[in-house]
This record gives C-alpha cells, sequence and structure tokens, in this order.
C-alpha cells in the first residue's frame, strides 16, 4: 500500500519545494478554473435558435396609408400592421383586457375589441372600456423596413413549431 | 512520500484533469444536433418485419430507420396493410400485406395530401396512355408482342394500369406459399407520376418522395421534377439549370433548408433560390403572413398551358365534389351552380374507359387569379413592375409561336385532311405528319417553356429558331410533297397556299431584307468578326 | 491562519478565535493515516461535494413533472452546452460514491474501528450509507426512462412488502397507488431536499465526532508520543493529501465521463413493461435475492441485514460479554456478509 505523505515539513522552504508549489498552484487553477467555466457555460441559457424571427412581411409600398393589414405570426396569431403618414407599426391583436382578439375598424379609425367594448385609438392606446381605466394598451410587436429594399420585417417569437 | 513530491504529483495530476477537460470541450465543440432524437420506434406490429428485414434487405430496413416515420413509430405495416379482398393483398407472415402502396394507403394519415394530389394535373398523368405519345412508342417504336419502350419509357414517368396474371377464367394467378398474387411484371415496378392502382386511386407518392427514406426534401429540390420534366419535349429542369434561378440553388443549396421539418416558407426558412416546388406548390411569405402552398396540387399558379399545338390561357372550373377541370380561354365558361357532364377517365377491368358524370360548379378560378397566385410568389424577391415586366416578356413570346407559326400550321394540318390527304387513321404516314409534331411538341414546347422559365438558350437556339428553321424549310415543302401524292391539283392548291403564306409581312423576308437591313447585316459580320 | 496585524476592528465584527482554526488545522493525524486505505472517507466527501455541485447545476434544467422530466433530461444531454459532461459527472461520482462509502465502511470494520467509544459514529455511518443510496434511488427514477420507471415501480413494490409500515411507505413514496407525476416530485424533493439536509446533519455529526474522539489509534497509547514519530499535522501534510485525491478523483470522472458518458434509453411508457427490467447495480443483491426467495423473505433478510449491520458495535459488545470470542470471528464475519454481496451482485450482472 503505497504511503501517502511522510510529514517532514520540507515544502515550501527549498527551491524545489517553491517550483512545485507553483507547478501545483498553476495546474490546479488552471484546471479548475476551466471546470468552472465549463460549468458556467453549462448555466448560461441555452440559445439553439434565435427567439426572435423576422418575418418577410411584404414591401412598405404594398401597405396602404391608414389602412391595418393582419399578419399571421409562427403560432398562429395575428399581429395587426398598420401603416400611418407617421410611419410603420405592428400591434398585437391581443387585447390586454382578458385576451379576446382586437379588430380595426376602417370607419372610425380604432382598434375595437368586441368582448367588452374596448377601444384604442390609431396609436393602439386604450380610450374606452376595461383596458382605458386601467390605462393599458395593445402590445406593440417589433417591426423593421430594410432602408435598401423596402422590405418590411416583423419580428416574431419563435415557437421552434414553423 | 515527501510533501513536495505529492506536490509535483498533485501538478502532474492537475495538468492531466485539464487535458481532460480540454478533450471534454472538444467533444462539446463537434456535437452537432442533427442526428438528435432520430431514434427509430419499432412498433410490436412492425418488429417481426423488422427482424427478418433487416437481414435480407438491410439497407431498406435503414431507409426507414433514418426516416421521420420511423421517428414517430410509422412502420411497416402501418403502409403496407391490405385488407380483405385487395385484390393485391396476401398472408405474409400472419400479416395481409401488399407490396403495392397507393395514395389510398398513405391518405389513412395524409389526408389533404391526398386530396390535393388526386384533384391535381399529376394524377392524371396517367391518362395520356391512349394518346399519341403512346402510339408512337407502341407502334413507331415498338412491335406487336413487345411494347418495352412505353413500359420502360413512358410508363415509368406517366405511370402504368396495375395489371396482374390471370388464368384462362380471369382469376388472378397466384404463387408460393403464401399464394402471392402475380402481378403483371410490365405493369410494375413502376414509380409514374399517374399510376392507375388496382384499388381506383391515381397516382404514385413515391414518383416524388421515394419509399422508404420518404423524404420531403426529394420533392423540394429540383432534380426529382428533374426525372420526367426534361428532355426534347419539355427540358424543365435544363432549362432550370440554365436560368438565374437554378444557378442560384446548385451555388446555395446549403443553404436552401431543404431538410426543413415542417412546412418549408420562402421568406422565412430560406431565401437563395426558388426551386420548382417553390414557385408551384410550396408555402411563402406575404405581406399578410405566411401563405401555406397548397403542396400537392401543381397547377394552381399556371396561368397559360404550354402543350398543346396553340397555347391558351387556363381558367380552372371547380365542383361541389373537389373534381376540377382547366378550360382553355377559348372555352366557355359554365355558370356557378349549373351542371355540367364531365368525363373522367377510370380504370375498368385493368382498361381505361370514359365515364361521364354530371356535376355542379362550385366556383371557377380565372387565369388571372392564377397568374396572380404565382406572382405572390415571385413577390417575396421582386417587385411589382419587374414581375409584370416578366410577364409581359412571356407571354409576347407565347403569342409569337401561337400567331406566326402554330395557328398557320394548325391550319393547313386541318386543310389537309378536309381534302383527305391526311388520314385520321395513320397519325406518321408522311413527312408533314411527322414535322408538325416535333414543331409544336418539342421545338415549340422548347421555346414557350423556355421564356416562362428564364432559359434563354432553350427560348432561342433549341426553340423558336428550331421553330422556324423547320417551318419554312421542311414542313412547308412537306406540305406540298403530301399535298402531291393525291395528284397534280392537290399539289398546285398547296403550292398556291405556300406562297400565299410566304408573301404575308412576317415571312416575305425569306425572299430578301430590305436594302437597309442588308446593309446594316453585313456591317454586322463585318465589324463582329472581320470577314 | 494567525491572527491579521491591526484587525481589531475587523476581530470585533467578526468575533471569531483564529488561533481555534490553527488549533483544528494543527491536528495530529496518526502516521497511519498516509496510507490510501484509510483515506476513504475524505474521498466521500469529496465525492458528495461534487455532487452538490453538480446537482444544483442540473437542477436548472429539470422539470420534476412525468410530462417533461423525461424530456428536460434529454435536453440537458443534448442540448445544452455542456450537459452531456455536467449529467455524467453527477452520475459517476454517484457511482464511486457508492463504492466509495462501501470500501470506507469495510475498512472500519476490518480495523475493528467501530468499537467503544465509537459505537455511535458506526451508526451514524450506517445512515449515511441509507442515505447515500437513497440518493442513488431517487436520483435514477428522476431521469424517466424505461428501466428507472420500473425499477421505481418493483423498488416501491418492494417496499410495500415491509412488514407493517410496508404499504403505507410504498403509498407514501409513490404519492399514490402507482408511480407517475406525484412520485416523480416526491422524488425529486427527496433528492434535493430532504436527502442532502439529512446528509449534512448527519455528516456534520459523524465528522465532528471524529475530531471529538480522535481517529483510532491503531498501536496502543500507552506511551507518550515525545517524538512526534506517529503523528504528522493536519495542516499542510493531510490536506495536500486531500487536494491529491480530489484532482485524481476529477481525472477519474472526467476520463469516465468522456469514455462513458451518461446515455438515455427510451421514455418511460408505464403500459409497456421492457423485457429486462434492472435496477442500479447497487440494489442487485435485493433484486437477486427477490428472485431466489419470494418477496417476503427477501424484503424480510434485507431488513434483518441491515438492521444487524447497524447494531452490530453493540451485538459484538454483548456477545463478548457472554462469550469468549475469537479475535478473528467479527473480521471474518463481516468480510463473509460482504462476499455475499459481491456474489449476488456479481450474479446478478451475469443474469439476464
Amino acid at each position: 500500500m503505497a504511503q501517502c505523505g511522510d510529514g517532514s515539513g520540507d515544502g515550501g522552504t527549498t527551491r524545489r519545494g517553491t517550483l512545485a508549489l507553483i507547478l501545483m498552484g498553476a495546474g490546479l487553477v488552471l484546471s479548475y478554473g476551466l471546470l468552472a467555466a465549463q460549468g458556467f457555460l453549462f448555466l448560461l441559457p441555452r440559445r439553439l435558435r434565435p427567439e426572435v424571427r423576422w418575418l418577410f412581411a411584404g414591401r412598405l409600398d404594398h401597405y396602404r396609408e391608414g389602412a391595418v393589414r393582419k399578419f399571421t405570426g409562427l403560432d398562429g396569431t395575428e399581429i395587426l400592421i398598420k401603416r400611418s403618414p407617421g410611419g410603420i407599426e405592428a400591434f398585437s391583436s391581443v387585447c390586454p383586457h382578458l385576451g379576446c382578439r382586437v379588430h380595426w375598424v376602417p370607419s372610425r379609425k380604432e382598434f375595437f375589441c368586441p368582448c367588452h367594448n374596448a377601444v384604442f385609438d390609431g396609436d393602439g392606446v386604450a380610450v374606452s372600456g376595461p383596458p382605458a381605466d386601467a390605462g393599458q394598451r395593445l402590445a406593440r410587436v417589433p417591426l423593421r423596413v430594410d432602408d435598401a429594399s423596402n422590405v418590411v420585417y416583423v419580428g416574431v417569437r419563435d415557437t421552434g413549431k414553423g | 512520500m515527501s510533501l513536495t513530491f505529492k506536490r509535483y504529483v498533485i501538478a502532474g495530476l492537475s495538468f492531466l484533469f485539464l487535458g481532460a477537460l480540454l478533450l471534454v470541450a472538444w467533444q462539446e465543440s463537434r456535437r452537432h444536433r442533427v442526428d438528435q432524437g432520430h431514434e427509430p420506434v419499432v412498433t410490436a406490429a412492425n418488429q417481426a418485419c423488422v427482424t427478418c428485414h433487416k437481414v435480407d434487405s438491410p439497407a431498406m430496413v435503414m431507409q426507414w430507420e433514418q426516416s421521420r416515420h420511423a421517428r414517430f413509430g410509422v412502420g411497416c405495416v402501418d403502409c403496407h396493410r391490405a385488407v380483405e379482398g385487395d385484390i393485391d393483398g396476401w398472408m405474409h407472415e400472419g400479416t395481409l400485406v401488399s407490396a403495392l402502396v397507393t395514395p389510398r394507403d398513405c391518405a389513412r394519415c395524409h389526408v389533404r395530401e391526398e386530396e390535393q394530389f388526386a384533384r391535381s394535373h399529376h394524377a392524371r398523368a396517367g391518362e395520356i396512355l391512349a394518346s399519341l405519345d403512346n402510339v408512337l412508342a407502341e407502334k413507331a417504336a415498338g412491335m406487336p408482342g413487345n411494347i418495352a419502350d412505353a413500359v420502360n419509357g413512358c410508363w415509368q414517368c406517366h405511370g402504368s394500369i396495375i395489371r396482374f396474371k390471370r388464368d384462362a377464367d380471369g382469376a388472378v394467378l397466384r404463387t408460393g406459399k403464401e399464394n402471392k398474387p402475380v402481378i403483371d411484371p410490365d405493369t410494375w415496378p413502376n414509380s409514374g407520376m399517374g399510376r392507375l392502382n388496382p384499388d381506383g386511386s391515381k397516382g404514385s407518392c413515391h414518383a416524388c418522395h421515394s419509399r422508404h427514406s420518404f423524404q420531403a426534401k426529394l420533392a423540394r429540390a429540383p432534380e426529382n421534377c428533374g426525372k420526367c420534366h426534361m428532355g426534347p419535349d419539355h427540358p424543365q429542369i435544363e432549362i432550370y439549370n440554365e436560368s438565374k434561378h437554378g444557378i442560384a440553388f446548385y451555388a446555395n443549396r446549403a443553404n436552401m433548408a431543404l431538410d426543413k421539418e415542417g412546412d418549408w416558407v420562402l421568406g422565412r426558412d430560406y431565401a437563395a433560390a426558388p426551386t420548382c416546388a417553390t414557385c408551384h406548390v410550396s408555402s411563402h411569405m406575404t405581406p399578410q403572413g405566411v401563405r401555406t402552398g397548397n403542396k400537392h396540387d401543381v397547377g394552381e399558379r399556371i396561368s397559360w398551358t404550354l402543350r398543346p399545338v396553340i397555347s391558351t390561357k387556363l381558367n380552372r372550373v371547380v365542383f361541389k365534389d373537389g373534381y376540377q377541370e382547366d378550360y382553355p380561354d377559348t372555352r366557355a365558361l359554365p355558370e356557378i351552380g349549373a351542371t355540367v357532364d364531365t368525363v373522367e377517365k377510370v380504370v375498368r377491368n385493368e382498361r381505361l374507359v370514359n365515364r361521364t358524370v354530371p356535376r355542379q360548379v362550385a366556383r371557377i378560378v380565372t387565369w388571372e387569379q392564377r397568374r396572380e397566385n404565382m406572382k405572390q410568389v415571385c413577390r417575396n424577391c421582386h417587385n411589382d413592375t419587374y414581375i409584370d415586366n416578366f410577364y409581359r416578356q412571356f407571354d409576347q413570346l407565347v403569342v409569337l409561336y401561337n400567331e406566326k407559326f402554330a395557328r398557320p400550321a394548325q391550319r393547313i394540318m386541318n386543310e389537309l385532311k378536309a381534302d383527305g390527304v391526311l388520314r385520321a387513321n395513320a397519325p406518321f404516314e408522311h413527312d408533314v405528319q411527322w414535322d408538325f409534331w416535333e414543331l409544336w411538341h418539342h421545338e415549340g414546347r422548347r421555346a414557350r417553356h423556355g421564356a416562362s422559365m428564364m432559359g434563354p438558350d432553350y427560348t432561342h437556339w433549341h426553340g423558336m429558331y428550331e421553330v422556324s428553321k423547320h417551318f419554312y424549310l421542311k414542313f412547308l415543302p412537306h406540305v406540298i410533297k403530301a399535298a402531291a401524292t393525291k395528284g397534280p391539283e392537290m399539289k398546285d392548291k398547296y403550292t398556291r397556299r405556300v406562297q400565299e403564306l410566304l408573301a404575308r409581312p412576317e415571312n416575305v423576308w425569306l425572299k430578301g431584307l430590305s436594302a437597309e437591313e442588308a446593309e446594316a447585316l453585313r456591317k454586322a459580320y463585318e465589324e463582329r468578326y472581320d470577314q | 491562519m494567525s491572527k491579521p496585524p491591526g484587525a481589531g476592528r475587523l476581530q470585533a465584527m467578526f468575533p471569531f478565535d483564529w488561533e481555534l482554526l490553527r488549533h483544528a488545522g494543527a491536528e495530529p493525524i496518526p502516521n497511519h493515516l498516509k496510507k490510501w486505505w484509510f483515506c476513504l472517507g475524505g474521498t466521500v466527501l469529496y465525492l458528495f461535494i461534487v455532487q452538490v455541485v453538480t446537482g444544483i447545476a442540473l437542477t436548472f434544467y429539470y422539470v420534476p413533472s412525468a410530462e417533461e422530466a423525461y424530456a428536460s433530461v434529454a435536453a440537458i444531454t443534448r442540448e445544452v452546452r455542456f450537459g452531456w459532461f455536467i449529467r455524467s459527472l453527477h452520475k459517476w461520482a454517484a457511482n464511486l460514491m457508492i463504492i466509495a462509502v462501501m470500501l470506507h465502511m469495510l475498512r472500519v470494520f476490518v480495523t475493528g474501528a467501530y468499537r467503544h467509544p465509537r459505537q455511535l459514529n458506526w451508526c451514524v455511518g450506517f445512515l449515511l450509507l441509507l442515505v447515500t443510496l437513497g440518493f442513488g434511488f431517487t436520483g435514477y427514477s428522476l431521469v424517466f426512462e424505461q428501466l428507472s420507471f420500473w425499477g421505481a415501480t418493483v423498488a416501491t413494490n418492494l417496499a410495500e412488502a415491509v412488514p407493517l409500515a410496508g404499504p403505507w411507505m410504498a403509498h407514501f413514496l409513490r404519492g399514490g397507488a402507482e408511480v407517475g407525476g406525484a412520485t416523480l416530485t416526491r422524488f425529486y424533493i427527496l433528492h434535493i431536499g430532504v436527502l442532502p439536509t439529512v446528509a449534512f446533519a448527519l455528516l456534520a455529526l459523524h465528522i465532528l465526532l471524529i475530531r471529538l474522539q480522535g481517529v483510532t489509534e491503531l498501536e496502543p497509547p500507552d506511551e507518550e508520543d515525545t517524538a512526534g514519530k506517529r503523528h504528522f499535522p493536519f495542516w499542510p501534510d493531510h490536506a495536500t493529501t486531500e487536494i491529491l485525491i480530489g484532482v485524481l478523483l476529477m481525472y477519474l470522472l472526467t476520463i469516465l465521463a468522456l469514455v462513458f458518458p451518461a446515455g438515455l434509453g427510451p421514455a418511460a411508457d408505464p403500459t409497456q413493461t421492457p423485457d429486462h427490467i434492472k435496477p442500479e447495480w447497487f440494489f442487485y443483491f435485493s433484486f437477486r435475492l427477490l428472485k431466489l426467495t419470494s418477496l417476503r423473505v427477501s424484503v424480510a433478510l434485507t431488513v434483518a441485514m441491515g438492521a444487524i449491520a447497524f447494531f452490530w458495535p453493540f451485538i459484538e459488545e454483548w456477545c463478548r460479554r457472554r462469550w469468549r470470542v475469537p479475535d478473528g470471528v467479527p473480521v471474518t464475519l463481516g468480510t463473509l456478509a460482504f462476499l455475499v454481496f459481491l456474489v449476488l451482485t456479481v450474479w446478478e450482472s451475469f443474469a439476464d
């Protein structure tokens, strides 16, 4: 059976001892350090696919000013894209009150939720009904227009089911 | 062991540990995720099949094991199962099976795909089996008792009528200890698109998806369509290969997400190039979100028919039961709700026969709507001006072919028939009949297909150049030659007829260009070739 | 280790007697502890720490529900960066820990270190063995693959055969009549909450008792150790040995994880029992016993053997008071018991 120490206490006093101490320290710090780094990478949330996918939503000139078009996201939820003189915006069609589907009423230029008669103005801000009392608004959906090609992209959550 | 020595040992061990951790990191980096979660699920029902067939035909079983079907536990008997009374079924190791998997079998799960396919033009590919194409294979190229040209040629794309060997009483012959029915070897194996199956279904899913590996990937790639859409009479794959679309595809194949599971959407999953499937059937993005393609009905985005002698725009009449029929724009459209007699080709007693079925019109899709369907795909990459101008270029070529060559030639052919020069029962008796056939069926189609898919060489040198050369130098002289066989009077009549035609403004150039044109041509040769 | 200079304020804020630590660090260790054979307790402690760290890391991703357990383990193994490595480390450290615990017990038994006044620490140690086995059993079941699912089913059915408390215990463990989602949450909280707490408490008691009583002196302490020849200081000598063991273990674990990474069988299917079901190897002896005898007999035997092992120091004393027991008998008995365990385990591992 091997011996695992003799207690002669010579460690660290001679040059040989110092070298051993340094080598040991370096080896321990490097190896356990790498292990810790790998452990840290393990804990980082995994991103196998980007959480937001930018989907082609037509060219800007397909959108008429003042009109709203529907866009279907990957999970089947509808997104309302509205072009106004100020620019182009996308809203979630989910009412912040109880999750009903809002729609655009062109004649009154407002979003309307039939469940509790909630009304949102052209910017998605609630003006009457329960969401207005709670100071809510329609959630914005990220949207960008590529300057070079004039192509509209909508940022939707990737459910991984597409 | 002294303390110092122990420390050396620790140092040594810790570097070994470090090395092992580096191996771990390397292992992590080369781990790829494609092959994960792909373990085949062999259900109890399929275990027996797999056990034997893994020995008999291991690659076939492996193809299945690597398929998406296997991952969801869909195996041998799920597709090969037969029901009592199926003519192609037999008891195999205790299970009633059939070697033949038809669209009806696939439709047990893929209901929508089968519906779309069944009403598509592809499903009717077998209906040409009684047409002129087939006469050439069975008569011109065949001989009594040997129709091998049709079997190996026509039928492998268009599909065969699956037949069985029968005894004198008409009962199906059976063989072996399991009484396996004997299939007519001329009719199977067959992976033709429009195969006519004993269960009454039309088509073969295997034509695009290939038996046991069964991949969507195959149908997405252009090579798959190229098995049949190629050659002198419809060189779509060659045209695609020479087009900007094909070039972009082959350069970027790796970025095409051909392996994508689920819907494969242009503008979402890939953007590098369109394949045949992209434009004709697949899903794509629109300003309103994903437009899911009608993935198994190939005609819905086609506005011209480029196949017949004279091209026409195609409207589509859809009936209440889902049956649909293409109406050339020259044919009057029925009212919606009206009942129309449709003529359907069905197999009765292993022969293709016509059946008249009255059907009620549900809706009409005009050629303009079909073209709009196609334009929606185009808009993923091109703007409206670009698309409209492309269609203008394409339309003009079809019109040119129609008006300058197809119509005059067709008219003359009709006159020759009316005058008794050509006989209805002898379609390939005279030179002129072969010339006319190739004029529209080969060269004319090449030109039209070339223009439809941006293949410049096929439009001109393989197309319109050949059309015009053979029109002037073969077709027209052979009209006179054929007429001469009916006597000098007839010869004179058609000589005058040809001269009248050549005197028309589009043909006078043959007898001499104008002075300016001739000079321009001379100068061009001089400058270009210094000759 | 000594008091830092000018640390009066610090000392006031953290009134800890640093001398105490120095004193504890200078604890003289008998020379026989330089032999590997005597370092197994430290090995277990080291592996326990590895288990705590990797185990906490794994809980970041594991979902204890019937629907998602298997998928989350699959995700750890296949998708999470270094997930397969962390999971393999956890699996291999668990196996090594059980082996180390057994070897540690064997060493203590053979050297007679359980005898008066250390009977209590033997009992604490035995409880730690049970806790370790409990960790192994609950942890394996959490994977929720076919084998672990059916392993849990068989084991809880075994528990049901324990006289009196059995049915209630099985019902309690499963959270119902059958192994399922409720079992998973129970096993999960046992594995990451109850058992670790118990283990920490028992470990603290175990180590406290060692320090209070001192390590067993193999030679009779009749003469004074004047020259310090028979002892060496804990710091830095023994500590270095422990570091060495630690690195060696980490190296071993990493190589094992690389060569034999933790796999994943088919997902649990309550409707289909696999042809060959087996528990983890440390329950093979019990499983073999079950095959050799009846359910009741095997459970009774296991419980009886456990009880004898637990009370062994007292049983031996009681016997010695009555009869003249030759010195070699307890060692022979212990070795025999261990051999029986080994034979049953090996037998089962070669059986279908």
